[in-house]
């Protein structure tokens, strides 16, 4: 026995793509009429809040079973956009090569939300907490239309996302190796990012921050990365801040001069909560307190953990 | 697999969905972006399961997917396609039994007005599914999407931490 209930003709339908080049024709054919969805909490709070309207068709991404799951590569890692937050929380290579991403990731919404949420959703955000750890390390984004798949820079793509961007499924998030990465020079990698919230958990941020670097021998950072985000400001690295500390060594005069160089950079929007000067002094003062509690002497060799 | 008639025709844009509720399996012709919250408190008058904020902050609508706690103010019809749902009704063993989550929250007072008591014991069911003997934090953790306007937590974490001595006595370890 079937039980049907429901108001006919109210709700969306929902469209199962084959492949991800059907996923995109689904979405050229309807245009705004036809949204991608992952996991669906972003949209849903979009919907509930009139920040979007619901659309006539939902294209449901979890029919294409190829964009999940996490593959290694070589030198790379390369992420399933359908990748759920808790799993990747819960993922090895993750938490050994990329552990600011594990970590902020940990910080988003809540177990339940990130048994929901996927990754590529917060990504395709372009607000999402994940991504000032994605740009520290450099992420590509792989993307795929009708016809091809293309690999863009994360930093490039938030600066500029380019045309037809609602005709692209992202297909991909690819991480590479540190030691690459990082100037590949001898010494230990630190790492750090923070979020900034009104509350201390299960609240979206104020403001996010990423740093990543090495550490050299003779005491000076090599291969710096700075990241800021939060809120609805789209994230970006810090080339100002980071050429401050770039083969310097961490002292209370190039951290004053680090605070002063995000502070002049970093871009973020004002809401009913938190003004733009407030986040760019919190932005600023984490930024340097990042990179002075990675430096401290009394930090173990190899230690890349993102929280203390 | 539920057999109670339905006097409403299919929708013209329902899909049937099959997946199994509280250990039976069911399949409803629904519309397939409607909210799982919906269907259980409108549709098959489950109305253990509560509705607060309706955008996945509160935990009030809090249910298992496959053991692992979701909002069902955010989850959509089509997303159950073959999955397991277990509701608050369907925590318990049996008519009778309680769970121990449930039980614990009986004799601890883990509520007050109650309205967020069936998410509350959702979430901490699912983490001690998972891990019988967890730390303070891991609980701390497990219960930050459910709010309670009431009771300051302090008994809902007594609750939870008797729970857990429940499972330990069951399992002849305490
Ligand atoms: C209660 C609550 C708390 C939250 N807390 C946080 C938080 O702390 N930090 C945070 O960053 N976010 C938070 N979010 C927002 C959201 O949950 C996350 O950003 C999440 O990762 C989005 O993933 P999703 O799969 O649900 O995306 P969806 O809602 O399915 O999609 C989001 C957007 O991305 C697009 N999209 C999704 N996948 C793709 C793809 N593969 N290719 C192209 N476009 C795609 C969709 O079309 C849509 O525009 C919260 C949400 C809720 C409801
Ligand atoms: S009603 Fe679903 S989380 Fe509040
Ligand atoms: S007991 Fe009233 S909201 Fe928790």
């Amino acid at each position: 026995m079937v039980m049907a209930f429901g108001t006919p003709g109210r709700d969306p339908e929902v469209l199962r793509p084959r492949d991800p080049a059907e996923a995109c024709r689904m979405k050229a054919a309807l245009g705004a009429e036809g949204v991608f969805v992952a996991g669906g909490t972003l949209l849903r709070t979009q919907w509930e809040s009139g920040a979007a309207k619901m659309p006539g068709a939902l294209i449901d991404l979890t029919a294409l079973p190829a964009l999940d799951g996490i593959a290694e590569e070589a030198g790379a890692l390369v992420i399933g956009p359908l990748v759920r937050l808790s799993d990747l929380v819960r993922s090895e290579p993750v938490a050994a090569g990329f552990p600011l991403l594990a970590e902020a990731v940990r910080r988003i919404g809540a177990p339940s939300i990130r048994n929901l949420a996927t990754i590529g959703g917060n990504v395709a955000s372009r607000t999402g907490d994940a991504l000032t750890a994605l740009l520290v390390y450099d992420a590509e984004l792989i993307w795929r239309t009708e016809r091809r798949t293309e690999t863009m820079r994360l930093e490039d793509w938030l600066a500029d996302p380019g045309a037809g961007e609602g005709f692209r499924l992202l297909a991909g998030i690819r991480l590479k190796r540190a030691g690459a990465a990082a100037g590949g020079r001898a010494g230990r990698i630190a790492g750090g990012f923070r979020k900034l919230g009104r509350r201390e958990a299960f609240i979206p941020a104020l403001v996010t921050v990423a740093v990543l670097g090495r550490l050299t021998e003779d005491g000076t950072l090599a291969g710096v990365r700075v990241a800021a985000g939060g809120g609805s400001a789209v994230p970006s690295r810090l080339r100002a801040a980071e050429a401050v500390i770039e083969g310097a060594r961490v002292s209370p005069e190039t951290l004053v001069r680090l605070g002063e160089a995000v502070a002049g950079e970093y871009r973020p929007a004002s809401d009913a909560f938190a003004g733009a000067e407030y986040r760019r002094r919190a932005a600023a003062n984490l930024i340097a307190a990042e990179w002075f509690t990675l430096c401290a002497p009394d930090r173990k060799e190899g230690e890349h953990d993102p929280d203390p | 697999m539920i057999e109670r008639t339905n006097p409403l025709p299919a929708a013209a844009d329902a899909a049937v969905i099959s997946f199994t509720l509280n250990g039976e399996p069911v399949r409803l012709a629904v519309p397939p972006a409607r909210r799982l919250i919906d269907v259980l408190r409108h549709d098959l008058l489950l109305t253990g399961t509560k509705i607060g904020c309706e955008i996945g902050r509160c935990g009030a609508c809090m249910v298992l997917v496959d053991g692992r706690p979701v909002n069902a103010c955010l989850t959509m019809m089509y997303q159950l396609e073959g999955r397991r749902v277990t509701t608050i009704e369907g925590l318990a063993g049996g008519a009778e039994a309680l769970h121990a989550v449930q039980r614990a929250f009986l004799e601890e007072g883990g509520f007050q007005c109650g309205y967020c008591t069936p998410g509350m014991i959702v979430s901490a069911a699912a983490l001690l599914a998972e891990r019988p003997d967890p730390t303070d934090d891991e609980i701390v953790e497990a219960l930050s999407g459910n709010l309670c306007r009431c009771t300051g937590y302090g008994g809902i974490l007594r609750a939870v931490r008797r729970a857990v001595a429940i499972g330990r006595e069951a399992d002849g370890t305490g």
